[in-house]
């Protein structure tokens, strides 16, 4: 693995991220103020360009590495997803929800090592 | 950070969701049937198209050559749409961890539909992200009860 897929793999995980809490948070707002206000389409819009980068830059890396080697990267996504929608968007993170998604993410990695 | 043992669902919220196709359970399920079927062929069109000595092929804009990367677009369209639906309704912190029963399916239609074989530690893998799965549906089921 070279410095560049590192930062490529970084990359697709930091604006897939971004992109679901950008969503969420534009359809909570949609839910309460409706599509037309700039906002809403400013939150739309950006999370889908996030979703576009990682899109993207996943299938680049896939051209070049199995999805087996991938997919470790991707489990992580649940566990920062959960924490960062508790901090971002103030959701509420119970122990119960945290143990749950701290063993999905151990299990993806683990599927995907073998 | 404080344990909190509230439902992280507002009962309301559920009792208000629509049912039938609008369900947003069901738009779940469909987004994560979506997402396999994606992967799948995005893999596929991606191999298809592999062209290491291509400048541009870093970017993945070469995979657009193969109609199968068209055919995973397709897909992800149709997952996207319905997973905004989910999020109108379902907190991420449950949402997003559910979505991702597709790593149990992913290797379990290899097995089933491919015949490969899934080693000791991928099913121990198989079998935490049921555990955690099941974990995080817990509450959610109870609260769906309830109602």
């Amino acid at each position: 693995m070279t410095v560049l897929s590192l930062i490529l793999i970084i990359i697709a995980l930091i604006t897939f991220v971004a992109g679901q809490l950008l969503l969420k948070r534009a359809m909570e707002f949609t839910g309460q103020r409706g599509f037309h206000k700039a906002k809403a389409i400013f939150l739309v819009s950006s999370g889908i360009f996030a979703m576009t980068i990682s899109f993207f830059v996943t299938l680049g890396l896939l051209q070049h590495f199995d999805l087996s080697y991938l997919y470790p990267f991707q489990g992580l996504s649940v566990i920062i997803i959960s924490l960062m929608a508790a901090i971002t968007l103030k959701e509420k993170l119970t122990m119960q929800l945290t143990i749950g998604a701290l063993l999905i993410s151990a299990g993806v990695v683990l599927v995907s090592l073998s | 950070m404080p344990i909190n043992f509230d439902p992280p669902l507002s009962a309301k919220a559920l009792r208000d969701r629509p049912s039938g196709f609008a369900n947003p359970w069901f738009q779940l399920a469909l987004s994560v049937v979506c997402v396999l079927a994606s992967e799948l062929l995005l893999k596929q069109g991606a191999s298809d198209t592999a062209n290491r000595t291509s400048a541009w092929s870093w970017t993945g804009i070469t995979g657009l050559a193969s109609p199968l990367v068209w055919w995973a677009i397709f897909f992800v369209i149709i997952s996207f749409l319905s997973w905004l639906y989910v999020l109108r309704y379902v907190p991420l912190t449950i949402a997003f961890p559910l979505s991702r029963v597709v790593d149990v399916l992913v290797p379990l239609s290899c097995w089933v539909i491919l015949g490969e074989t899934i080693s000791a530690r991928r099913w121990c893998g198989i079998g935490l992200v049921i555990i955690g799965l099941a974990i995080v549906a817990k509450p959610v089921a109870r609260l769906e009860e309830r109602l």
